[in-house]
């Protein structure tokens, strides 16, 4: 291994009382564009929590660029460059979409100044219009963002991980709720990101999945039942069995 | 117009008609309202304390009378007990009630919404006793009196509280500065990292806001701003008491928010101003006039949650030719 990964996960795991929702996770993860799928109650976001540290891990340790982030905070995590969506998309919803950008952008410049005024900061400003142009709404950016549709409130979230300027970036389930224009548009849009930015997306969207990532993971019952390229992944039985095993719908998932 | 241009003009008219005060209420035989109109200012920038939590990081303190209640001591107990003047006693004052929030905040600000309103009130309950215990300090239930040193000195002219004119301009002096502070506080990248903890804990910490650092950087700021209220009002009475520790105290900070005007600038004040008005006008001829107050209070929750301030914000921008 002459390279750092980007993001190393040892061991890691993660109990909710008895319940192993993530169980002895070893897995190096970035470098374009990486997916983890797996049936409802894999231990997908629980992960994706582990990860981006809303959650302590009841055991293992997580490095981010060969540094352990294991004991940092959410906030900590995101100052070293690591980004995330919510799967229940999140955004301030009383403030504008410029004032969500902006202040995701601020982050990385004296974000508690009390005396500077925060519309006459040209630096953040530029890089939060930029950041609007890129997911399409540059229109929408005095409107509030409560009243964004569905699909717009996705958009502005991934704006806000833009404009934080990350080295990885978390989407959970980041198509989820859109119409099939507006995902082909996103799906677009993370293909453009992932040229310049390492992604790992969480995504029941098999089309999306397999026309996106150049690899992925797959977590059954907490714990990785496989990994490696789409073609691998699609011909494994294995992953037949452990999606075929949850129903209808997620059969459905898996072949359309 | 822009809602922002109207509220500005009559903001200035506002501060105009305030300075002016002391010389325009004598020609109407009116002296009577300038004290009032002080205790309105008092009470307004102690709201104000209250609504930077509330209205502004999304924290519903009912423990401000504790800082508050700091801020008189520290006012009284400086100028009684160590002879201090009118500055050094009012920056005691105001440090005891910031140095106060910032231990109480380090505990508060890990817990929110009745969590932390609970903390807030066990934190001024405490002090609240204490105070009436420690009677050598406080004078306890008789509180502290004292006679207020004078204000400044130029040469044979002496600005003294004794004088009502000096006493209110200099209140609505320090009123003026705590809201113009607010108002830049809120137009800076801190306000927007509060109206981000405000509006979302959890998405504010993913994109790099330390929410902890920011809730108790609001809570001290906020402890300050009932501190120099405090401060101001043990001044105004030449004594400092217990009774103002209370939560019941507290409480109406944040009845006076609501009424007034949650997360807005001069909300707070607007809400003080009327009640104080209601209690000074209606509680000399009926006495369950906190009925009245009550009314109010349900009338504003359920039509016009955002208070006086935001329905008038509202209404304005519904008017032809206003841009919201």
């Amino acid at each position: 291994m002459s390279v750092v990964p980007v993001l190393e996960l040892i061991d890691v795991s993660r109990r909710f009382g008895g319940l192993r929702a993530v169980d002895g996770v070893t897995l190096s993860l970035g470098r374009g564009i990486s997916a983890i799928i797996g049936p409802n109650g894999a231990g997908k976001t629980t992960l994706f929590n582990l990860i981006s540290g809303l959650l302590p891990p009841s055991a293992g340790r997580i490095q981010l660029h060969g540094q352990d982030i294991t004991h940092l905070k959410a906030h900590a995590r995101a100052r070293l460059g690591m980004a995330r969506t919510l799967q229940i998309k999140s955004v301030f919803p009383a403030l504008s979409v410029y004032e969500n950008v902006w202040i995701a952008a601020r982050q990385r410049y004296r974000p508690l100044d009390p005396f500077g005024l925060w519309r006459r900061d040209r630096a953040t400003a530029a890089e939060a219009e930029a950041a609007l142009e890129e997911v399409g709404l540059t229109g929408c950016a005095d409107m509030a963002a409560g009243s964004l549709s569905y699909g717009d409130v996705a958009r502005l979230e991934i704006a806000m991980a833009l404009a934080q300027r990350p080295s990885l970036l978390l989407l959970d389930e980041p198509v989820c709720g859109m119409s099939p224009a507006e995902t082909e548009q996103a799906v677009a849009l993370i293909r453009r990101i992932g040229e310049r930015t390492d992604v790992v997306i969480i995504e029941h969207d098999m089309e999306v999945v397999f026309g996106l990532a150049e690899r992925i993971v797959v977590l059954a019952q907490g714990r990785v039942l496989a990994d490696g390229p789409p073609a691998a992944i699609a011909a494994d039985p294995a992953v037949q069995e452990a999606y075929l095993g949850q129903g209808e719908d997620e059969e459905e998932a898996v072949h359309g | 117009m822009s809602v922002t241009a109207i509220n500005r003009t009559l903001t200035a008219v506002l501060l105009a008609v305030l300075v002016a005060a002391p010389w325009v209420l004598p020609m109407f035989e009116a002296e009577f309202w300038l004290a009032i109109t002080a205790e309105m200012l008092i009470w307004g920038l102690f709201a104000a304390s209250a609504n930077l939590l509330f209205g502004h990081v999304g924290l519903l303190s009912f423990g401000q009378a504790l800082y508050f209640g700091f801020g008189m001591y520290g006012v009284a107990i400086g100028v009684d007990r160590f002879g201090l003047g009118f500055w050094p006693a009012l920056g005691l004052g105001i440090a005891a009630a910031v140095a106060m929030a910032a231990v109480a905040g380090v505990f508060a600000v890990r817990l929110t919404w009745h969590y932390f309103a609970i903390i807030t009130v066990v934190f001024s309950l405490i002090f609240y006793f204490l105070a009436l215990r420690l009677k050598p300090l406080t004078g306890g239930d008789d509180g502290l009196s004292f006679a207020p040193p004078p204000v400044a000195r130029f040469g044979d002219v002496t600005l003294s509280l004794g004088d009502e004119t000096v006493q209110y301009l200099v209140i609505l002096a320090f009123a003026v500065a705590a809201f113009a502070f607010q108002a830049r506080l809120y137009a800076s990248p801190l306000g927007r990292a509060f109206a981000a903890v405000r509006e979302s804990e959890r998405k504010a910490a993913l994109l790099g806001i330390d929410v902890l650092k920011v809730r108790w950087i609001a809570f001290v700021i906020a402890g300050g701003l009932a501190g120099l209220a405090g401060a101001l009002f043990a001044f105004y009475g030449r004594y400092a008491s217990a009774t103002y520790m209370y939560y019941v105290v507290s409480g109406e900070a944040v009845i006076w928010t609501i009424v007034g005007g949650t997360g807005t600038l001069l909300g707070p004040g607007i809400g003080a101003a009327l009640l104080t008005l209601v209690r000074e006008e209606l509680s000399t001829v009926w006495e369950h006039y906190l009925l009245v107050v009550g009314a109010v209070v349900i009338l504003t929750v359920v039509f016009a949650p955002r208070g006086i301030a935001g329905a008038w914000n509202a209404a304005l921008a519904r008017l032809p030719g206003v841009r919201s």
